[in-house]
Order: structure tokens, then C-alpha cells, then sequence
């Protein structure tokens, strides 16, 4: 089980799913297949954390053929930047599954065993053209939570965000094979994996057109601003816990392909789009705000709040220093974690409402105290309020900032402001004041602060002992980025 | 021990929000009770001993706990630093904390938020004791934020009423303006000195390595944080709206302890300020004008609460005053006398209102003296200290400031200090006599008060009337013994005992004008200003600067999100989008015509097909 343990955790869902689609097993033993399937991901995940060297580069590599005659090879492995995502993928998991425990529907349950799969397959591929199997393979459910078992205009905003994704991936399609085909032309061999094609040196036009190509895909999957308009009607539409996993892991990975393949194969070409990128980031970082402002409907402005930092990220993985590489990659943890947290929250009220319009809510801290709590708790960490990790990461990121450039220092410092003024007023309007729905609000009961508490308590560690947590990916962090800033000094 | 200070409040916070949350319906007095006014009391006790510690020699104490972050050169421990400044805050604001605690456990006894109030009030005693606490701006800075949700979540403590969060978050989003500011100024602070370590220590040991230029840029950028925490202008908005919460709250936070924390910060940097003196003079220029200012509106108010709240702005710019010229010690000493006074008169004025079952409209009062007898004298006493008359607290604070304004020659912020002196007794004056001497207007059925509520306001009349004796300078026998205590890096002024004793006494004669004309105004019948010029229309709507607020800065805002609503993404990002999709629908129609199923159309079609091939070809062989 040890030996090929990312095989076994990036299929384990998937296996899982099939065996009871196969012998077509009734939704309770579904229920409790899924849950379990994803809890002893969960332990594999952590065994792995356990034995991980922080020094040690990529680890726990499985690097076998597949198809010979064009050298594509099936090759996964894990290092700092994907043991994170990987661990915010099982963490979440089990959580989302609790949430989902009345729903009846097996399609919902088969789909989120699909998607599982297809994220972390995505995290863990080192190979170019299994990544872009798993990219698509975790498109797919998202689909059809949204078009099957979405609300309101759901099947237009499902296609909505299938096409300018794909468009995306197309792009992306096509670097890839023409990368490959590189290979083949110096070397006279096939290869996608990652190692082998860093060895390539290119022409400057055509690496710039090779980076255009995966980063169209990766911005799109951000968003940044202007390729945003699928985001909203998506996780308007999309049930929960597609939205978790949208918001928490989705959007991440459009971050996590820059910097593995972006700044793993063409550094150099990166710096040349960085002053378009670093404008849209803050452009993005203020234009979602201010937008969120206005928003009525809980699950699209939260939508806006998640293009807001991650337009921030975004920010600092550009800006290559320490400090805003690690903001940047401490804000990719906190901020999936946050918005976990307040999308569950957002769909616990659409279960005891049956609606997410702000000017439809009200008085809730008079009548659910709990509740009250821990929504107030996660909007504030999604604001980056001291004593949550959310801080520790904005602070580095405005360092970094600062580092660079004194105007990109002040304007990345906006984001103090910035997420305040919707998430305090959009609290007033929700928890304070007189209620505005008839019904009464029933406070969480026991399940749901099981499965809450979790990210609460990993947001007051992640705020109050980042030391804890640093450790694990800084030499790794400041390795990658000796290499980059080695790389890009080696132009000038 | 000092580490214990600071967390000992945040796990009392913790406990009691647990045992909170609960069970929400329970009464749990007695265990509230305890939990919520025994940890600041053993603070106290603490506070006392870190503070004889340093009295018997030891020059400041630090602990770590534990190391917060470490990447590149960013090395943060969570770290306390007892300094003698650090020492004299702790001191006042446990001790004063304490007995505000127990005035509180009188005043919201009947509130079924009991436990939820003293969660949040022990949650802002951690979090003011680690501002004042930090070792390094980081953990400072945290400490400001934190004082800040307290103050967000006990404004709003009354949640059920929209109009209390809106007070709270204008409030909040204030104050994050001037944080916004401060993080910047950190930023900048530690990518010039960061790599020698960034503690206060090491910051002031290599100072000189940042430029002038840069300097001046983090001095203002600090003070801007002040500005927001310290109610200064443009700032201030949020102050006045802050009375919307429970009465201690006002006493505790919003006068004695968390809107000094500007002055605080500025005295901790001081390292920074003495080197920039302009920045210091445009320091000391905001506090006077908005020391002024307030005192301006505060003459024409009629809520009491409000009329505490202009004052207290006031006393906020007396202290920049001082340390903007540079007179640190005076500026920490008026923090310290001011705390006492003015948590005495909140705490008067919240006694007041309950007894007249939360009336807050000082016209509605009067005559009050015979029936609550104790809280009149008392509030007398701080009065009295407000005003500047000797030998009370303030007059040696306030007496101090001023003197550093005039032989410094800045006269103008001299003569706007003075004037607010003048129109400081005027006004509290107008409130003491209008509450307490004015003719009864109707019948009170007056509460009763509990010995909790009363009793904490005894010894604070007792400090107000002392409290002033600890800074008592030469001219008047004293030696100055809390500027000597502090030893901050103070500007040395040289003036005679003859100036001294020629401003203290026109401060002293014009406190008493300031009495006289409150006397006979409002001893008698006392009447609400009415908007009957445009100057007191001016000054009862504050001068329109909500308006303004609202007009330059919310509306644009809101109009700015309506227009990327309405606009921008449907019609120019979406717009982009749907156009590429109407031309490939456009192209799926086109071609689906030339598809007719009429065979002289493909028959066509091919003839072109084999035209073009053809011309192709030829074209290619050379023979066109």
C-alpha cells in the first residue's frame, strides 16, 4: 500500500466509486463508501505529510511508461507546492462529505469521487500530458454538478464555464504537444515529463508563445480580470460542495500551474508578462471588491471575494521574492480553508432558507448564536483579520510588495480596506438587525460543528503560530526561487 | 509574568465565550462574574509587581514565548518588552480596566448578554495589554487590530438594532483606513532596517540607516494609524457614532484606554519623531485643530454621551499636541490623568442614564443633584479636572502641554490649546449644571443604583483629584516625577517660573469664565440650542462632515459597483465574449445556407472549387 502511495491516494475515489457503481450499491452503503474512501485518502495524505523531507525535493515518485511510441510516461510525485494542495484536497474532503449526508441523489455522490480524483491527479502529475488528462477529468463533474443539480439559469452557466475553460485547456493542449515535439526535434525521443523539457532552450518567440498557451488556461482558471465572467453565474449556480471545491481547490491550481509549469519551464519568458499580469492582479484585486460590494446574493459575492485574493496571489507569485512567494503560497492554504468554511456556511443557510439573498436574511445572531459565530469567524478570515492565518499571508504578500516596488506596495496594501467593507456590511445585513424571514433559524446542531471546527481550528493555528506551519515548505520554497531568480538573472 | 498579562485575558475571553455559547438562555452570573472581573483584578496585581520590578532597578523586562514567523530575514516572536513607558500604560489600564469590570457587572446585570459583553471585554483587555505589551511592531500591530474588533463587536453589542452595527462598522472600516496606512509604514520600516532584527530595540539602535526622506514617509504614515485609532481629523467620524454601545464600553475603550493608543504609538516611536521635528509640528497641528474642533461641537450637543465623546476627541488632540512638539512625558501624562477623569465622567454619565431609564438627552434631565447625590459629587470632582482647575488632575497635564506649545513658539497651536481650554470648562460645565442643578423638567421615577456602579466611581474621584500630583513640576514644588520615571527622549524647553505661573493662571482664570458662563446660562432653565443661525446649525449638524463623508466616499464607491453591475462586466467583458459567439453562430447560419440541398448550387460550388485549385496550380508552375 506504502509503495505506490500517491497512485493509491490519487485513485483510491475513484476506485471507490466504480466497485459501488458496479454492483450498484444502494445510497447509504454510497454515503458511507464515499466518506470512508475519502478519510483513508485522508490518512495516506497525512502518513505521506509525516515522512515528507522538507529538504528533500520531489519525493514518493512513480515513474512508469504508458505510451512508448510517443514517451509518455505516467509519472507523479510530490513536493512542497503539491503536498499543500494535495493536503487541502483530502482535508476538505471529509468535511464536504458530512455536509452532503441527506443528500439522496447518487449521481451528486459518484461526481464528487470523480472530482476528487481529478484534482489530485492534477497536483500530483509531473507529466505534462497526465496532468492535462486529470485537468479535464475534474472539469467534467463540475459540469455536471452545476448543469444536473445547480439552481437558476443553471445549464447556461454551466456551459458558460465549460466553454471558456476549454478554450483555456485548448490553448494549454496545444503548448503541450508542441513541447513535446521539441523534445523530439533536439533529442530525437518523445518526452513530456516536466525534467526533461526544462533541459530545452527555445527561441524567445516561441517560448513566448508556449507560456501564452498555459497561461491563458491558468489565468482563466484564476480568474484574473477580464477572463472573469464565467465565475460568478458558476458558483451562483453550482450546489456546495461544488463550490468548495471551485473556490478552495480549482481557482488554487490555476495558481499551482503557473508556478510549476510556468515558472518550472520558462521563468525567463515569465518576467516578460509580468508587468501585464502584476496590473491585472491589482486591477482584479480592487475591481472584485468594490463589486462585492453591491452583491445580493451571497454565493456570487463571495464568488468576487475569492477572485480578490486570488488575484492576490497571483500578485505575489509574481512579484519573486521570499516574502511574497511565501504570502502568496501561505494565502493559497488560509484563503481555501476561509472560503471552505464560508461556502458551507452560505449553504447551510440556502438549507434552512432556501435562499441566499442578503435582503431575504437578517437577525440571525438574535436567533442562531453558534451560527452567528462561525460565520462572523470565517467572513473575518476571508478580511484577513489578525489571529487567523488570512493576516499572516497579506502581511507577507504587502512585504513582498514593498520589496519590489513602493506604488505596488500601496496599491497591494488596499486589500487591508478592501474586503471590509463587503464583509462587514454584508454581516450586518445577514447576522444583525431584525430578521426578515418568517421562519425560525435552527442554530447548527452537533454534525455540523464537527465539521466545521476543523478549519476554524487550523485558521486560529495557520493565525496564531505560522512558525508551525513555515517550516515545512520555506527550504524547499527558497530553493525553487534561487533557481528562478538564477534563471531570470541569467538573461540580463 | 509578563507573557501571563497578556494571555491570561485572551483564555478568560475563550472561557467564557465557550461557556457562552453553550448554553445562550442560561443565567450564569455568578461564574460570569468572577471569570469577567477576577482576571482583570489579577492583571492588575501583576501589572503592579511588573511595575515594582522596574521601580527597584531593572530597566525593562523582556519575555519571549514563542517564535511566530521566521522566513528570510522576517524573524517575529510573539515577545513582551515592559519598558517604563510600557509600565505606567499597563498600570492605568488594568487598574482602571478592573474597575470598570466591576462597574460593569452592575450595569449589565439585567442583559441577557451578560457573559457574551465580558467575553468581549476580556477579549479587549488582551488585546490593549498586547499593543501596549509588543516587543515589535508586528505584535503591536496585531494588538491594534484586535482592540479594534472589540471595539467593532461591543458598538454593535446591541446587534438587534441596525443603526449600532453601522456605528460599529464606520468604526471598523476607519480605523482599518489609518491601519492601512500603519501596515505600510511597517512594510517600509522593515525593508530599510528588518535585517538587523526588527524589534523596537534594534529599529532605534539603526535608525540612522534609513534616509531622511523615507523617515518623514513612515512618520506620517504612522501617524495616519493614530489618526483612525485616536479619533483625530479627518478620522474622528467614527467616535461620536461609537456611543451606541453599553456605557462601560464608552468609559473603558472609547475614553480611558483603547483611542490613547495613537498617543502610545507615537511615544513609542519617538525614536522616529525626534528625528523628524516638521512631521512632529504637523502632528501637533491636527491635535490642536482637533482639539479645537471638538470642543466647538461639544458646546452644542445635547446627547450626553456625544458631548463625552467630543471631549474626549478634544483631550485627544491636547496629547498630540505634546508629542508632536516632542514633550513625550507630557503627552503620556495626559493620557494618565485623562483616564481617570474621563472614565469617572462616562461612568457618571452611564449611572445617570440608567437611574433615568436610558434617557441620554442632557435637557430632559435636570436637577438630578438632590437625588443622586454621590455620582454628582464625583462627576463634580472630574469636572473640575477636565477644566483644568488646580489642584485636580488635569490642570498639571493640560498646564504642561500648553507650556510646551508656548515656549517652543507655536502660538497658534498655543492659542487654539488655550481657547479649547476656555471652551473645555464651558461645556462640561453646561453638562454638569444642566443635569444637575437645572430646574426638573418633569417628575423622575429614579432606579436605584447597585453599590457595583457607584462605588468604582469614588476611587476614580479619588484618582482624578490626585492623580495630577504625580507629574507636579518645580514652579509648583513638584519634580516632575513621571517625566523622570518615563525618561523619554523629551525636547529640553528653558523658561522661567514667571511664564509658567503667566499661563497657568490665564488657564486658570479662563476655566473659570468658562464655569461662570456655564453657571449662568444653564444653572437656572437650562434649553436645548436651537438651528436659529447658520452657525449653530453649522456646528449642531457637526458641520456636515457625515455628509460630506457619505457624499465623497460611500456614494462613489457604491455608484462604482452599480457601474461594474450594470455595465462594465455584462456589457464589455460579457459583451466581448457573446460577440464571438454571435459570429460563430452568424457562421453556422451562413454556412447552413450555402447547404440548401439544390443540386446546381454544389454543382456550382464545385465548379469554384476546381477554378480555384486550378489557378492555384498554374500560378504555382509559372504559367500565369
Amino acid at each position: 500500500m506504502m509503495h505506490n502511495i500517491l497512485t493509491n491516494i490519487i485513485f483510491l475515489p475513484l476506485l471507490t466509486a466504480v466497485i459501488l457503481g458496479v454492483v450498484r450499491a444502494p445510497i447509504k452503503i454510497l454515503k458511507f463508501g464515499a466518506f470512508f474512501s475519502s478519510v483513508l485518502t485522508l490518512f495516506l495524505v497525512l502518513w505521506v505529510t509525516y515522512h515528507f523531507d522538507p529538504h528533500g525535493g520531489m519525493q514518493f515518485i512513480q515513474h512508469s511508461p504508458w505510451i512508448k511510441s510517443t514517451g509518455i510516461t505516467y509519472f507523479v510525485g510530490v513536493d512542497f507546492l503539491s503536498l499543500i494542495m494535495l493536503l487541502l484536497i483530502t482535508l476538505l474532503m471529509p468535511p464536504l462529505y458530512i455536509y452532503m449526508m441527506h443528500e439522496e441523489r447518487k449521481g451528486y455522490w459518484y461526481n464528487m469521487m470523480l472530482l476528487q480524483t481529478g484534482v489530485t491527479g492534477a497536483v500530483l502529475s509531473l507529466d505534462l500530458v497526465l496532468f492535462y488528462l486529470f485537468w479535464e477529468t475534474m472539469l467534467l463533474p463540475i459540469f455536471i454538478m452545476i448543469g444536473k443539480y445547480g439552481n437558476g439559469m443553471h445549464q447556461y452557466n454551466a456551459m458558460k464555464i465549460i466553454l471558456m475553460t476549454i478554450l483555456g485547456s485548448m490553448s494549454m493542449l496545444f503548448s503541450i504537444m508542441y513541447l513535446g515535439y521539441m523534445h523530439f526535434e533536439v533529442t530525437g525521443i518523445w518526452s513530456f515529463a516536466i525534467e526533461d523539457l526544462t533541459n530545452i532552450i527555445f527561441d524567445v518567440e516561441t517560448s513566448i508563445w508556449l507560456a501564452a498557451g498555459f497561461l491563458l488556461a491558468f489565468i482563466i482558471k484564476i480568474p484574473l480580470v477580464g477572463f472573469h465572467t464565467w465565475m460568478a453565474p458558476a458558483y451562483g449556480s453550482a450546489p456546495t460542495p461544488a463550490v468548495v471545491i471551485m473556490s478552495s481547490i480549482m481557482a488554487k491550481l490555476g495558481i499551482y500551474g503557473i508556478w510549476r509549469f510556468g515558472f518550472g519551464l520558462f521563468e525567463t519568458t515569465l518576467m516578460y508578462y509580468a508587468p501585464v499580469i502584476i496590473v491585472l492582479a491589482l486591477i482584479g484585486l480592487i475591481y472584485y471588491a468594490i463589486r462585492a460590494i453591491k452583491e445580493e446574493n451571497l454565493r456570487r459575492m463571495f464568488a468576487y471575494s475569492s477572485g480578490s485574493h486570488l488575484s492576490l496571489i497571483a500578485l505575489g507569485l509574481f512579484l519573486t521574492n521570499i516574502y511574497a512567494w511565501s504570502g502568496s503560497l501561505y494565502l493559497i492554504g488560509t484563503h481555501a480553508l476561509a472560503s471552505a468554511g464560508i461556502f458551507i456556511m452560505i449553504g447551510l443557510i440556502y438549507k434552512r432558507f432556501k435562499t441566499v439573498h442578503i435582503s431575504d436574511l437578517g437577525g440571525i445572531a438574535g436567533q442562531a448564536p453558534i451560527f452567528a459565530f462561525f460565520f462572523a469567524f470565517f467572513a473575518l478570515s476571508i478580511a484577513g483579520l489578525p489571529g487567523t492565518g488570512g493576516f499572516v499571508a497579506e502581511l507577507l504578500i504587502i512585504i513582498g510588495a514593498f520589496k519590489t516596488n513602493i506604488w505596488i506596495g500601496v496599491f497591494t496594501a488596499v486589500t487591508m480596506i478592501s474586503a471590509m467593507v463587503y464583509v462587514f456590511w454584508m454581516l450586518q445585513r445577514t447576522l444583525f438587525g431584525t430578521a426578515r424571514n418568517t421562519c425560525s433559524f435552527n442554530d447548527l446542531n452537533f454534525r455540523e460543528i464537527i465539521m466545521l471546527l476543523p478549519l476554524v481550528i487550523l485558521l486560529l493555528l495557520t493565525g496564531i503560530a505560522p512558525s508551525l506551519f513555515t517550516p515545512m515548505f520555506e527550504p524547499q520554497l527558497s530553493a525553487f526561487l534561487q533557481d528562478t531568480l538564477h534563471a531570470i538573472g541569467g538573461l540580463k | 509574568m509578563l507573557s501571563l498579562i497578556v494571555v491570561l485575558p485572551f483564555l478568560s475571553a475563550l472561557l467564557l465565550a465557550l461557556v457562552y455559547l453553550a448554553d445562550t438562555k442560561s443565567k450564569r452570573y455568578a461564574f460570569y462574574t468572577i471569570v469577567g472581573v477576577g482576571t482583570p483584578a489579577i492583571m492588575t496585581l501583576l501589572s503592579f509587581s511588573v511595575g515594582y520590578q522596574l521601580l527597584n532597578g531593572s530597566a525593562t523586562i523582556h519575555h519571549t514565548l514563542f517564535q511566530w514567523i521566521d522566513i528570510g530575514d522576517f524573524n517575529i516572536s510573539v515577545a513582551f518588552m515592559a519598558d517604563r513607558l510600557s509600565v505606567v500604560m499597563i498600570s492605568f489600564i488594568t487598574f482602571i480596566g478592573t474597575l470598570i469590570h466591576i462597574y460593569a457587572a452592575g450595569y449589565m446585570k439585567e442583559d441577557e448578554g451578560y457573559g457574551k459583553f465580558f467575553s468581549y471585554f476580556n477579549l479587549f483587555m488582551g488585546s490593549m495589554l498586547l499593543l501596549v505589551l509588543a516587543d515589535n511592531p508586528i505584535m503591536m500591530f496585531i494588538g491594534w487590530e484586535l482592540v479594534g474588533l472589540s471595539s467593532y463587536l461591543l458598538i454593535g453589542f446591541y446587534h438587534q438594532n441596525s443603526d449600532n452595527i453601522t456605528a460599529a462598522n464606520k468604526a471598523f472600516i476607519l480605523n482599518r483606513v489609518g491601519d492601512f496606512a500603519f501596515i505600510m509604514a511597517l512594510s517600509l520600516l522593515f525593508i530599510n532596517v528588518g535585517a538587523e532584527g526588527f524589534t523596537f530595540d534594534a529599529i532605534a539602535a539603526h535608525i540612522s540607516m534609513i534616509d531622511h526622506e523615507t523617515l518623514r514617509l513612515i512618520g506620517i504614515l504612522l501617524f495616519i494609524g493614530a489618526m483612525g485609532k485616536s479619533a483625530q481629523i479627518p478620522l474622528y467620524v467614527w467616535l461620536p457614532d461609537a456611543m451606541a454601545g453599553p456605557t462601560p464600553v464608552s468609559a473603558l475603550i472609547h475614553a480611558a484606554t483603547m483611542v490613547t493608543a495613537g498617543v502610545y504609538m507615537v511615544a513609542r516611536y519617538s525614536f522616529i519623531y525626534v528625528e523628524i521635528p516638521d512631521v512632529g509640528l504637523f502632528i501637533a497641528s491636527v491635535g490642536a485643530a482637533s482639539a479645537l474642533f471638538a470642543a466647538i461641537i461639544a458646546s452644542y450637543q445635547s446627547d450626553i454621551k456625544k458631548i463625552l465623546a467630543y471631549s474626549t476627541m478634544s483631550q485627544l488632540g491636547y496629547m498630540f499636541i505634546a508629542v508632536g512638539l516632542g514633550a513625550y512625558s507630557s503627552g503620556i501624562f495626559h493620557v494618565f490623568t485623562h483616564a481617570f477623569f474621563k472614565a469617572l465622567l462616562f461612568m457618571g454619565a452611564g449611572a445617570v442614564i440608567i437611574a433615568l431609564h436610558h434617557e441620554q438627552n442632557i435637557f430632559k434631565m435636570g436637577g438630578l443633584r438632590k437625588h443622586l447625590k454621590l455620582v454628582y459629587i464625583t462627576m463634580f470632582i472630574a469636572t473640575l479636572a477636565i477644566s483644568g482647575i488646580p489642584p485636580f488632575a488635569g490642570f498639571f497635564s493640560k498646564d504642561a502641554i500648553l507650556v510646551t506649545a508656548f515656549v517652543s513658539e507655536h502660538y497658534i497651536i498655543w492659542g487654539a490649546g488655550t481657547l479649547t481650554a476656555l471652551l473645555t470648562a464651558f461645556y462640561m460645565f453646561r453638562l454638569l449644571f444642566t443635569v444637575f442643578h437645572s430646574q426638573e423638567k418633569e417628575k423622575h421615577a429614579l432606579v436605584s443604583l447597585p453599590a457595583s456602579m457607584t462605588k468604582p466611581l469614588v476611587v476614580l474621584a479619588f484618582g482624578s483629584a490626585t492623580a495630577g500630583l504625580l507629574g507636579v513640576n518645580e514652579a509648583y514644588g513638584g519634580n516632575s516625577a513621571i517625566n523622570t520615571f518615563l525618561s523619554l527622549p523629551d525636547i529640553k524647553l528653558h523658561l522661567s517660573h514667571a511664564t509658567e505661573y503667566m499661563i497657568g493662571g490665564l488657564n486658570v482664570i479662563l476655566a473659570l469664565l468658562g464655569m461662570g458662563l456655564a453657571y449662568k446660562l444653564f444653572a437656572g432653565n437650562a434649553e436645548e440650542a436651537e438651528e436659529n443661525t447658520f452657525f449653530k446649525k453649522l456646528v449642531i449638524n457637526k458641520f456636515y462632515i457625515d455628509e460630506l463623508y457619505d457624499f465623497l466616499i460611500v456614494k462613489p464607491l457604491l455608484g462604482m459597483s452599480d457601474l461594474i453591475e450594470k455595465f462594465i462586466d455584462p456589457k464589455i467583458f460579457d459583451g466581448f465574449i457573446n460577440l464571438n459567439v454571435r459570429a460563430y453562430l452568424g457562421a453556422a447560419v451562413l454556412f447552413g445556407k450555402l447547404q440548401n440541398g439544390k443540386v446546381r448550387y454544389y454543382a456550382l460550388y464545385i465548379l469554384v472549387g476546381v477554378s480555384a485549385i486550378s489557378c492555384y496550380m498554374l500560378i504555382k508552375l509559372g504559367v500565369l
